[in-house]
This record gives structure tokens, C-alpha cells and sequence, in this order.
């Protein structure tokens, strides 16, 4: 006997627990499975790109803390990235160490927040927790350094706003071999977990090309064996005087993507270990003019955050303020296979998939 | 005290039953009370945390006043739902969950009703809250609740057979399916965890399924259908579904401490402290074991959990039937 | 390359295990919970928290106003009272916290620093106009006033 089934239109947020915010995307299921998906973005938009041609560059600094707010320090580099390399200034070196450190423990408490609701999505609710006791920490840091716990609003054009108060660096270095001791942990939770495994491996599986085809970057890119960080293929900063590895998956699953993740914290901290015996003394602001004019050009300057590929298309007429300012947003990017990774796939998977993504909707929606 | 039934009715009979089952019923709610504050204390602990700890002394009353909460918000039933469905939903789906609890013996005196056929009689009954929450979930007229409700009775259908097929090694064994005479016979040799290990295993999974928790929580799964079947539900109609739960931990900790842990049954010659605590002592840890459970790991794929029914439990338990079969004819036992 | 130790035996149900030791050993962990409003919560000298203005020291240059990126600051100045100084003295000022962003670049460009920023961060009200701060207020503010603007 033939079943009569009907398809069923859901409509998955803005407001859903697992959408990471106020991301929205109307399934049609049948029955557990999905047939077709189209995600609906722009709840969070708030017009950056537009906002930034009437704000000098430093004022803008604070509105790049919000773009991908969980991990603010990077996207406060890219802009600055874009304005230097415009400018031609020479940042000293003790602000580029510290604009190092600042960065790989932001996307360390980026990644924190990805793994912890990442497996939160797939309903272990203790991950969570470990993740934000340990972020938290971080926030401290940075607090300390900066003022603030998530819109640092740190790093300026020529170099940064503060020196590392006093003994801020050894409480870094004190920080490190406590998070190799509960990385461990985390992969005692959740690597291991056979449940685990079987609900991400082999799921939402794409390789390097379909991966490149659609502009993926960071772990999405990564995951698919494709080994490429700007942080190693286009140095920027002062990232080539670390030794560090990029991990790279074997079969473009969720689960390679987890362990992309999580084998880049390692090499986070191991980035961070070097830049904190590697400090040098010495001033943290290049001199430059009070008022910033910069000479007029187009730039386009890139950078790896912790989604992937953060590029900034700076075009100015040589005045205070930018007359063009575009981001390459990664999550924005990145969200574009989700659609087609999710058909065939079951309900179950779809907060599985997104959670291996990776989006910040700060970012997503601009 | 079970007595009370076979007696000739009377009027004062009568007064003693129902008393007899507001009392159940007021230990009962106790239970889910502290049971819901032990959970989330554990799970606070485990997640570095203090839970409740503000509600009363140390949060004690946390429960309470979510219950008193619960009891008066507003009353919503959705205006495309299927009214009359709606409110049956809930009740539906809490009263077999009490009525279970009649049958099972907690010391040699403290018990309601001595059926002869009392594990029976707890499969047949808590079959049908499966109609409760398909109810609240089709009359919800939601999307999610109606997958919740589908799950849910796609679950509880497939793992009601590995349930009842992991105790039938018991039911060989003794040759009874009184819960009574169960306990007696792990009085005079062993309690039923050492011969039956594979049966309270997978007892111990199915029976986790079974209550729809943690990792088999499907049908309520947060990340994915919000809230499930009760997604409509609130006020004292979403209380009860919540006390469903809850009930059920009670009625399955006990049934299981029955079974396998002997009951009242004191270990090591340690008769001097009476059966009920010993009884409260097992129960106790199956239920932490529950919470611990539930803290630890993440859920299942409503796929992975069909197959892992059928291919793995079925097979497992049926395994279990037959060596224990064998082993009695062979005069092991 | 997320290759096995040599050795490592993998019996299906290890991980759950493994997973359920791990729990059960942070039962007794010592709490990381900060009971917030009995306890308090000590922030860095650094921190950014709500502003506080000495208006003797402010000399009406206007550089906040026009650094603040949201333009929530809005002041007015009036010739000094005392007619031997020159220079003008503070009138009103106020900023609105609704849309400040507490971004640290009023501070910043302050060149006598007369407004500096306070641990202060408990902002919550009942109401919206309660977060319009004037001069008064914020002169008031001034306990926990970060040492150094730089
Ligand atoms: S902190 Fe920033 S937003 Fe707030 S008043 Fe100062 S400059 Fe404006
Ligand atoms: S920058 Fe300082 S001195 Fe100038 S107007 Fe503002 S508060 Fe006054």
C-alpha cells in the first residue's frame, strides 16, 4: 500500500534555540527529512558599511567589535590592517606582539563559544558550560588589557591603545598550560563520545573544490583538506616568525570540522607561547598625525579569524573618512552552502550542521 | 495494607483507600519536587555550578514557587487547536503514570495493590500515556509539537519491546509476574543484577528511552523542535505533562530497584536498617544515575535511535530470553 | 591525522565512559559561579564603565562631542563667569546612554582629562529617559574613576 505523506513548510527562527540568533530558514520537510531549505538573513543587519562612510577610521574600530563579537580583536585588526597598508605605517614592534596575543586569544574564545554550542546544539548541555568557565577567563584577560569584555575597541591605526598592564603577560603564560590541561578534557566529553561520533561523522560531507567553489574559508575550507590560512599562505602581521601547524581534515565532514577546531586551539595557545617570550619592549603607537587622512587608493587586505577569511575593500578620496568600506564577511560566506548541505538530511542534523558552520550573526547580517 | 481491596466494601473502606491514595499522591508530588531540585542540583554540580540556591534555605523551595508559578499563569489554549483534545492531552498522559505506581511493593507492608500480574500491568498502563502526548501534540495544531508527538510515540512503540523483553529473563527465572514474589525470590539467592547483568542493561537503555530523557530526548529535543509535543502547552496543562515526567522517574527507579536491586531486600546481612531505607537508598542512585546521564552526554538521531532498538536492544534482550531459558533447563538457577 | 595511539584499545562505549568519569569527578569541582548582586564583581582599573565629568577641569574644547562615533554626547559651554579669566566654563552636558557604546574615545582624545571613565556599570532602569545623564550626574559619579586615561 502506497502511504499518502505530505511535505510541510517550517519555518525555523528568528527566534529558535539553535539558530544562533536571529537567523532564519524556512525548511520543507518530509516527514524528519528535508527536502529543501532556504535560509532568510538581515534580522541583525544595521548598515555598517554605510554607517563607516561618515565615521573617521578610529571611530569605526568600535563598530567592527561588532561584527562578529565573539571574537572583537580580529576584526579590530582588520581594519587597522587596512588603514596601515594604505598608509604605509610601520607599527613597533612590541604592538604587533600584543596585537598577536590579543588576536589568538580571541579566536580562542570565539572557538570556545563555537564548541560549546556547537555540542550544545546536539543536546549535551555540560560542554557549554566548560566552555564559557574557560572563555571567561579569557574575557578577564582581555578585560584587563583592554577595558572591556567584548568590544574591546583595542587596537588602533599604528599600534594599540594600551601596553599590557602589569603582570598581564605572565598571567598569560600562567593561562596557557591550564588550557592544554582542559582542551584535554573537552576532548574527554565530546571526541570520544560514540554518540557523538555517530551523529557527526559522515554527515554534511562536501570536498576541497565543491569548498572553494563556494568561497568557504577557515575550518569550512580546512576541513575538506584544504590546507589554507592566510596566517601561513599570506602572512600578515608578524605571524611568520611562529612555528605553527594548520590542521586540516580528512573527509570534509562535521566531524573533521569539529577537530579543525579543536587541534586550532592547540595551535592557538602554541602561537601564544611564542609571542609571550618573544615580546620585545618598547612603544605601542606608531606616530602619526592627529588626524588621519589617509592618501587616496583602494585596498583590499585579508586576514584569518576564527570563522576564515576577513577581507576588508578599503577605497578612500584622501579624506578623514573612508569613501568606500566593504567587508568580506566569513559567516556571511560561509552560510551559503548551508542551504545545500542540509536537503536529504534530517531535522535532527540541520542544528548539527549549522552548529559545524560556525556563523555569528553579527557578522552574517552586518 | 493491600488487604484494603479484598476487604468487603464499606464506607470506611472506602475512606481508607482514597486516603491511602492521596497519601501516594502527596509523596509521589514530594518526590517530583526534590527530584526536580536534586536534578538540577547535580547538574549544577557536575557543570560547576550551585543551582537553585536562592528560593527558601539552600533553594529548597525553588520548586515550589516554579509550581506555584505554573498554577497561575494564564490559561492558553491556541486558537486553531483542537480544544477538547487539548485538555484531554495532559491528563491522558499523566494518569497511567500514577496509576502505575499502585503496583509497586516498596517494603514487605508498604504496598497499594498486589496483582499478581504487576509488571504486566506497569507495561499495559504506561503504554497509554503515548496517547496523551500524541493527543497534545496532534490538538497543539503546531508544527513542531505534531513532530514532537510523532517521535515520541515512534520511540516509546520501540522501546516498549525491548523493555518487556529484558525483564522476561526475571519472569523465567522466578516463574511469576508478581512483583512480590520477585523481590522473595532475590531474598533467597541473589539480586537479579548479577545473573540478569544483560537484562539490566539494556533495561537500564530502554528504560532511559522509555522515559524520554537524556540522550533519548527526542521528542522534546530543545535544538531542534523547541519544546516538542508540549510546545503549545502552558500554565497547569504544560505542569502536567512536566509531572508526567517526572512520575515516571519515580515509577521506573522503583520498578527497577524492584527487579534488579532486590528491593527492600538488605545486602551484606544488613538487616537492621529497615527495608523502606534500603529500598529509598537504590532508588536514589538510579535516579542520580538518570541525572548523570543527562549531564553527560548529548542526544541521539531519532534514526540511530530506531536502529539501535531494533538491531541492537531487540536482539540483545531476545539473546538474554533465550540463555536464560536455556540456563534453567540446564538447572543453573 | 586524527589518527589513534598505538595500543589504544577501542571498545565501542569507551567514550561514553570516559565522558560519565569525567562528570561524576566534577561533581565535587569547586564552583566558578560569582553569586553577583551579594558578591561583587571586581573589575580591572581599565575597565570602561559609565563616565565621570569634573567640569572644572573641562574646557569646552568639543573633542568628545566630536570623536563620540554615536554622537551621544551633546554639551554646551558659556563665557566664564569671572571676568579676569578667559576661556569658557562648562554649561550643560549630558550624554545619553541609550546610545553610547561605552567605546572609550571620549576619554581618550579628553585633553585634560576632566571626563574619565568609572568602574561603574549597572546601567538598568525602569525607564528610558533615565538613561539621559547630565552634568550633575555625572559629576557624582565618581567613585572607582579609572587613575589614567593613556
Ligand atoms: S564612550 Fe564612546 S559612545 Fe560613549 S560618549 Fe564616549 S565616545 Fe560617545
Ligand atoms: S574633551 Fe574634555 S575638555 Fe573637551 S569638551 Fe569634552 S570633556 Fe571638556
Amino acid at each position: 500500500m502506497e502511504l499518502r505523506t505530505e511535505e510541510m513548510l517550517l519555518n525555523i527562527g528568528p527566534q529558535h534555540p539553535s539558530t544562533h540568533g536571529v537567523f532564519r530558514v524556512v525548511v520543507k520537510v518530509d516527514g524528519e527529512k528535508i527536502v529543501e531549505a532556504t535560509p532568510v538573513v538581515g534580522y541583525l543587519h544595521r548598515g555598517t558599511e554605510k554607517i563607516a562612510e561618515s565615521l573617521t577610521y578610529t571611530q569605526i574600530i568600535p563598530y567592527t567589535d561588532r561584527l562578529d563579537y565573539l571574537s572583537s580583536m580580529l576584526n579590530n585588526y582588520a581594519l587597522v590592517q587596512a588603514v596601515e597598508e594604505l598608509m604605509n605605517i610601520e607599527v613597533p614592534e612590541r604592538a604587533e606582539y600584543l596585537r598577536v596575543i590579543v588576536m589568538e586569544l580571541s579566536r580562542l574564545a570565539s572557538h570556545f563559544v563555537w564548541w560549546g554550542t556547537a555540542v550544545l546544539d546536539l543536546g549535551a548541555t555540560t560542554p557549554f558550560i566548560f566552555a564559557f568557565r574557560d572563555r571567561e577567563l579569557i574575557l578577564d584577560l582581555l578585560n584587563e588589557i583592554s577595558g572591556a569584555r567584548m568590544t574591546f575597541n583595542y587596537m588602533r591605526v599604528g599600534g594599540v591603545k594600551w601596553d599590557a598592564p602589569e603582570g598581564w603577560l605572565e598571567k598569560v603564560r600562567d593561562f596557557i598550560p591550564y588550557m592544554r590541561k582542559k582542551l584535554k578534557e573537552y576532548h574527554q566529553l565530546v571526541t570520544g563520545n560514540e554518540i557523538f561520533l555517530a551523529r557527526v561523522k559522515n554527515l554534511a560531507v562536501y570536498d576541497g573544490e565543491t569548498a572553494i567553489k563556494y568561497g568557504l574559508s577557515g575550518p569550512n575550507l580546512r576541513g575538506s583538506n584544504v590546507k589554507f590560512d592566510i596566517r601561513k599562505n599570506q602572512p600578515y602581521s608578524i605571524y611568520d616568525r611562529f612555528e605553527f601547524e594548520i590542521p586540516v581534515g580528512e573527509n570534509g565532514d562535521v566531524f573533521d570540522r569539529y577537530m579543525v577546531r579543536m587541534k586550532e586551539m592547540e595551535q592557538s595557545l602554541k602561537i601564544i607561547e611564542q609571542a609571550v617570550d618573544q615580546i620585545p619592549e618598547g612603544e605601542i603607537q606608531a606616530k602619526l598625525p592627529r588626524v588621519l587622512r589617509v592618501p587616496e587608493g583602494e585596498v583590499y587586505t585579508r586576514m584569518e579569524t576564527s570563522k576564515g577569511e576577513l577581507g576588508i575593500h578599503l577605497v578612500s578620496k584622501g579624506k578623514d573618512k573612508p569613501y568606500r568600506l566593504h567587508f568580506r564577511r566569513p559567516s556571511f560566506i560561509n552560510l551559503q552552502i548551508f542551504s545545500d548541505l542540509l536537503v536529504g538530511n534530517t531535522m535532527a542534523d540541520l542544528p548539527a550542521i549549522l552548529g559545524a558552520i560556525d556563523i555569528v550573526l553579527g557578522e552574517v547580517d552586518a | 495494607m493491600a488487604d484494603l481491596l479484598t476487604r468487603p466494601f464499606s464506607w470506611l473502606n472506602l475512606l481508607y483507600i482514597s486516603l491511602a491514595a492521596v497519601i501516594m499522591l502527596g509523596i509521589v508530588l514530594f518526590f517530583v519536587t526534590y527530584a526536580i531540585y536534586f536534578e538540577r542540583k547535580v547538574i549544577g554540580w557536575i557543570q560547576i555550578r550551585y543551582g537553585p540556591n536562592r528560593v527558601g534555605p539552600k533553594g529548597l523551595l525553588q520548586t515550589v514557587a516554579d509550581v506555584f508559578k505554573l498554577l497561575i499563569k494564564e490559561d492558553i489554549i491556541p486558537e486553531k487547536a483542537d480544544k477538547a483534545l487539548f485538555r484531554i492531552g495532559p491528563m491522558l498522559a499523566y494518569l497511567p503514570a500514577f496509576a502505575v505506581i499502585a503496583v509497586i511493593p516498596y517494603s514487605e507492608k508498604i504496598q497499594f495493590a498486589d496483582v499478581n500480574v504487576g509488571i504486566l500491568y506497569y507495561a499495559a498502563l504506561s503504554s497509554i500515556t503515548i496517547t496523551g502526548i500524541l493527543l497534545g501534540g496532534w490538538a497543539s495544531n503546531n508544527k513542531y509539537a505534531i513532530m514532537g508527538g510523532m517521535r515520541s510515540v515512534a520511540q516509546m512503540i520501540s522501546y516498549e519491546v525491548p523493555l518487556i523483553m529484558s525483564f522476561l529473563g526475571i519472569v523465567i527465572m522466578t516463574g511469576s509476574l508478581n512483583l512480590i514474589d520477585i523481590v522473595e525470590a532475590q531474598k533467597d539467592s541473589t539480586w537479579f543484577i548479577f545473573p540478569q547483568i544483560i537484562g539490566f542493561i539494556t533495561f537500564l537503555i530502554a528504560g532511559n528511552a522509555e522515559l524520554n530523557r537524556t540522550p533519548f530526548d527526542l521528542p522534546e529535543a530543545e535544538n531542534e523542535l523547541v519544546a516538542g509535543y508540549f510546545v503549545e502547552y502552558s500554565g497547569f496543562r504544560f505542569a502536567f505533562y512536566y509531572l508526567t515526567e517526572y512520575v515516571y522517574v519515580f515509577a521506573m527507579a522503583s520498578l527497577m530497584t524492584v527487579l534488579f536491586l532486590g528491593g527492600w531486600d538488605a545486602p551484606f546481612g544488613l538487616d537492621f536498617i529497615p527495608g523502606i531505607i534500603w529500598f529509598i537508598l537504590k532508588f536514589m542512585l538510579l535516579v542520580f544515575y538518570l541525572f548523570w546521564v543527562r549531564a553527560t552526554f548529548p542526544r541521539v538521531k531519532t534514526n540511530q535511535l530506531m536502529g539501535f532498538a531494533w538491531k541492537v536492544l531487540i536482539p540483545v534482550a531476545l539473546f538474554n530470553v533465550l540463555l536464560t531459558a536455556v540456563l534453567k533447563i540446564l538447572n543453573v538457577y | 591525522m586524527f589518527t589513534k595511539k598505538r595500543g589504544e584499545i577501542n571498545v565501542w562505549g569507551k567514550g561514553l565512559l570516559q565522558g560519565l568519569g569525567l562528570t561524576f569527578r566534577y561533581l565535587k569541582e569547586p564552583k566558578v559561579t560569582i553569586q553577583y548582586p551579594d558578591e561583587e564583581y571586581v573589575l580591572p582599573n581599565r575597565f570602561r564603565g559609565i563616565q565621570y565629568l569634573d567640569p572644572e577641569k573641562c574646557i569646552v574644547c568639543n573633542q568628545c562631542a566630536r570623536i563620540c562615533p554615536t554622537n551621544s554626547i551633546t554639551l554646551s559651554g558659556k563665557p566664564n563667569p569671572d571676568p579676569e579669566k578667559k576661556g569658557r566654563v562648562l554649561d550643560t552636558y549630558e550624554i545619553n546612554f541609550e546610545i553610547c557604546i561605552l567605546c572609550d574615545l571620549c576619554t581618550e582624545v579628553c585633553p585634560t582629562e576632566a571626563i574619565k571613565m568609572t568602574n561603574k556599570f549597572e546601567l538598568a532602569s525602569y525607564s528610558r529617559d533615565n538613561l539621559l545623564k547630565d552634568k550633575k550626574w555625572l559629576e557624582n559619579n565618581n567613585t572607582n574613576v579609572r587613575e589614567a586615561n593613556h
